[in-house]
C-alpha cells in the first residue's frame, strides 16, 4: 500500500509556470467572459480536493469542454493524472472564443452519426451516448448510429457494384482451416510436431505451430487459390466465434500480405448478440452479402445469405469435439483433395453466382438485385430433374413437407412423389427392406441413403449415387 | 504543440538503492515512470531533458522506502482543439482514415473529408478526387485540424478534419522522393 501512496502525484508549483506560459501565448487575443471566470473559481476549489480523483479527472480537459465546468465535473473519464493538480489550462479556451461558439453551433445541427473515443466523429463534441452499434473491429471505441450505418452501406453498395464486387463473409474454423490446441494432439498425430522436416511440402507449408498461443493450425487445401480468386469478385470479411487475438493470428496466416482482409476481421466480442453472428456489424448491404460457414444455427436471421460448408476436420481433437468416430485425416495421413475439395467446389458456385448477378443480359436495376435470390436459383439447379420418393426416412406422424430432408431436397430443386412411378428417379431410404426400396431395385431406380441429399448440398452437384448405398 | 516545462513528482525509492548511485537510480526510475505517459493537462511526456532539483527525502514509516520530490525538465506534446497538425496516414477504410502525429492518434471521418473525395476499396484502400489528382492512402502525409481531443493514461486520441482551406494531402507516398 505504501508504494501506491508514495508515488502519488504532488502539487507542482512548476505547473503554474506552464499555465503562465500558456496565458502569455494564448491570452493576448482573448476577451474573458464571466463564464470563464467561473471556471477559474471552479479550479480554485478543485485545488483543495486534489486527492479526490472522481471529482477532478474531468478537469484535465476543461478546455475541450468549452469551459463548462458543470459538464466537465460530471464526467468521469479514464485519465491517469500523473500530476493530479488541477488544470490551469482552461485559460486555453479563452484563446479561442470563436471556436467555442462555433462548436456549440455545430452541436445544434450535428446528429452525431458516430462516436469514437467518446467524441462525435463529425463535430468533435464529447458524446456520452451509448446507443448505436459498436464496431470494435474497426476501432476499439467506435460506435455508429443506425442512420450512419445505413448511409455507409448504401454508399458502399454503389461503390462495390461499380467495381463489380459483392461481399463475402468467411468463417475460420472448419471452413478455411482447422486448429487444435497443442495439448490435444494425440500420440498418433505427434509426427506433425516431431518430424516436421520429413512432411511433404504441401502439408508442411500449410501447417503452422503457433507456440505463443499454444495452437497448431492447418489451412484447408486450396485455400490460397480460393482467397486469391474470390478476392477479385468479393470484398472479404473474416467472421469467427473465436477470440480476437486468435482471429488476427489466423488472418495473418491466410493473408500474410494483408491484402484480402485489411481491418475486416470480426471476432466473437464484436457480435451484438451472444453466440450469434449477425450481419449488423458488417458494413455492407445484406442484399449483396454471401456467407461461408460450417455452422447454420449461429446465422439466425441470415440463413438466406449462407452457403453451408462441409466441415474440415484435420486433427483428431476436432473430430472428437463433434462426436465423430471415424479416423481423422491426420491419423490416415491424408488430406482433403485439393482440386475436388469443398473450397474448390464452392469457389465454382461463388463464381457462378457472381456471373449471374452481374449478367449484362439482365434488364433490371442493378441496385435492386438481391444475391439471395441468385443463390436460391443456383441452389435449385443442384438436384434439378430429380424426382424423389422417401421411404423409411420420414416418421409417420411427421408432416413430410416439414421434414429436414424434404426441405433440403426442395431447396436443391428436387421434386417429390409418394409412389414409385415412371417419372421417379431416386428412392431415398434408410433400409432396403421396405416395399418401395425393393420396388426401386426392381425398376432400376437409384436407391440412395439420405446422406446423398446432404452431400449434394455441400458439393453443389449431384453426387455419385453408388457412394451412398442403403444398408440392410 | 510542444512545450518545454518543469514538472515535479514524488519518487519513492527502495532502500537497497541508497548508495553512491542514488541519484542515478532516481533519474532512471523517473524516466521509466513518466516518459511515454500522458496526462490530460500536459499531454504526452516525450522526453526528460534535465533534473532541476531533488528535494529532501522523507522516510516512510514502517517500510524504509524514501520519497524524494523531484523537479525535472521535460518536453511535452499536447494537441489542442483548433490546432493544425501534420500527420501520417496509418489506415484507410470506408469510415474515414486514421493518422498519427507522433504518439497522437487522429481519426478523420468521411464526413470531414472533402465531398469530392471518394472512397476506393482494393488492395490499397484510398480516398481519391474524381479527377484522380489527389489521393489519400496509407503512408500519405496530411495536414489536418484537430476538432476534439481525448486523453487516456497512455494515449491521446483526436478527431480531426481536412474539410477546410489549406488542409489535406501534403505528400503522397508514391510521388515523394
Amino acid at each position: 500500500m505504501m508504494s501506491l501512496t508514495a508515488d502519488s502525484p504532488v502539487h507542482s508549483s512548476s505547473s503554474d509556470d506552464f499555465a503562465a506560459f500558456l496565458d502569455a501565448e494564448l491570452d493576448s487575443a482573448s476577451d474573458v467572459s464571466p463564464e470563464l471566470d467561473e471556471v477559474e473559481n471552479g479550479e480554485a476549489e478543485g485545488e483543495e480536493e486534489v486527492e479526490d480523483e472522481g471529482n477532478d479527472t474531468g478537469d484535465g480537459d476543461d478546455d475541450d469542454d468549452d469551459g463548462s465546468i458543470d459538464s466537465s465535473r460530471s464526467k468521469k473519464r479514464k485519465i491517469e493524472l500523473i500530476e493530479a493538480a488541477v488544470d490551469p489550462q482552461s485559460s486555453v479556451s479563452r484563446g479561442e472564443p470563436a471556436e467555442t461558439s462555433g462548436a456549440s453551433l455545430a452541436l445544434d445541427v450535428c446528429t452525431h452519426p458516430g462516436v469514437m473515443g467518446g467524441m462525435c466523429i463529425r463535430c468533435g463534441q464529447k458524446v456520452e451516448d451509448e446507443s448505436g452499434v459498436a464496431f470494435g473491429y474497426i476501432h476499439k471505441n467506435l460506435r455508429l448510429a443506425d442512420d450512419e450505418v445505413a448511409r455507409l452501406r448504401d454508399k458502399d453498395l454503389k461503390n462495390l457494384l461499380r467495381h463489380k464486387k459483392l461481399i463475402l463473409v468467411l468463417d475460420l474454423d472448419h471452413t478455411l482451416l482447422n486448429s487444435t490446441r497443442l495439448a490435444d494432439i494425440s500420440a498418433e498425430e505427434s509426427y506433425l510436431k516431431d518430424q516436421r522436416e520429413v512432411l511433404p511440402d504441401a502439408l508442411r507449408n500449410n501447417l503452422f505451430k503457433l507456440d505463443w498461443i499454444h495452437m497448431m493450425t492447418k489451412l484447408r487445401p486450396f485455400v490460397h487459390t480460393f482467397l486469391k480468386e474470390a478476392s477479385s469478385l468479393f470484398e472479404m470479411y473474416i467472421y469467427t466465434m473465436g477470440e480476437r487475438p486468435y482471429a488476427l493470428e489466423m488472418a495473418s496466416l491466410l493473408d500474410p500480405g494483408g491484402i484480402y482482409f485489411h481491418s475486416r476481421v470480426i471476432a466473437q466480442s464484436d457480435s451484438t448478440r451472444r453466440h450469434q453472428k449477425g450481419l449488423d456489424v458488417v458494413l455492407g448491404q445484406e442484399s449483396a452479402v454471401l456467407i461461408l460457414d460450417d455452422t447454420e444455427v449461429v446465422w439466425g436471421k441470415h440463413r438466406e445469405n449462407l452457403i453451408l460448408m462441409d466441415r474440415y476436420h484435420f486433427f483428431t481433437s476436432s473430430c472428437r469435439q463433434f462426436g465423430l468416430k471415424c479416423k481423422s485425416l491426420t491419423e490416415q495421413k491424408s488430406d482433403e483433395n485439393e482440386a475436388e475439395g469443398a473450397l474448390a467446389s464452392v469457389l465454382g458456385v461463388l463464381q457462378r453466382i457472381h456471373r449471374l448477378f452481374f449478367d449484362p443480359e439482365r434488364g433490371d436495376n442493378i441496385m435492386e438485385r438481391d444475391v439471395r435470390q441468385v443463390l436460391k436459383t443456383v441452389r435449385k439447379e443442384v438436384l434439378k430433374g430429380c424426382k424423389i420418393v422417401f421411404t423409411g426416412v420420414i416418421p409417420i406422424q411427421c408432416q413430410p413437407e416439414n421434414h429436414h430432408y424434404w426441405k433440403l431436397a426442395e431447396k436443391l430443386g428436387a421434386t417429390f412423389s409418394t409412389e414409385v412411378d415412371e417419372s421417379v428417379t431416386h428412392v431415398v431410404s434408410m433400409n432396403d427392406k421396405t416395399e418401395k426400396s425393393r420396388q426401386a431395385l426392381r425398376e432400376k431406380k437409384f436407391l440412395v441413403h439420405p446422406r446423398w441429399i446432404e452431400a449434394a448440398n455441400y458439393l453443389w452437384r449431384k453426387p455419385p449415387e453408388e457412394n451412398f448405398p442403403v444398408s440392410s | 504543440m510542444f512545450f518545454h516545462i518543469v514538472l515535479e513528482r514524488n519518487m519513492q525509492l527502495h532502500p537497497r538503492h541508497f548508495g553512491r548511485d542514488l541519484r542515478e537510480k532516481l533519474v532512471s526510475k523517473l524516466m521509466k515512470d513518466v516518459e511515454g505517459t500522458c496526462s490530460g493537462r500536459h499531454g504526452f511526456i516525450v522526453a526528460i531533458t534535465g533534473i532541476e532539483s531533488v528535494g529532501k527525502g522523507l522516510i516512510r514509516d514502517g517500510t524504509g522506502f524514501v520519497t524524494f520530490p523531484v523537479k525535472y525538465q521535460c518536453v511535452v506534446f499536447r494537441p489542442f482543439k483548433g490546432e493544425i497538425l501534420e500527420a501520417v496516414v496509418t489506415m484507410v477504410n470506408k469510415m474515414g482514415f486514421f493518422a498519427e502525429a507522433g504518439p497522437v492518434q487522429i481519426f478523420v471521418s468521411n464526413h470531414l473529408i472533402p465531398d469530392d473525395m471518394e472512397f476506393q476499396s482494393g488492395d490499397v484502400p484510398n480516398y481519391t478526387t474524381s479527377d484522380g489528382s489527389v489521393k489519400i492512402q496509407k503512408e500519405s502525409e496530411v495536414r489536418l485540424k484537430i476538432i476534439g481531443t481525448r486523453v487516456d493514461a497512455t494515449e491521446i486520441f483526436c478527431i480531426g478534419t481536412i474539410k477546410d482551406d489549406f488542409l489535406g494531402v501534403i505528400s503522397d507516398p508514391g510521388t515523394n522522393a
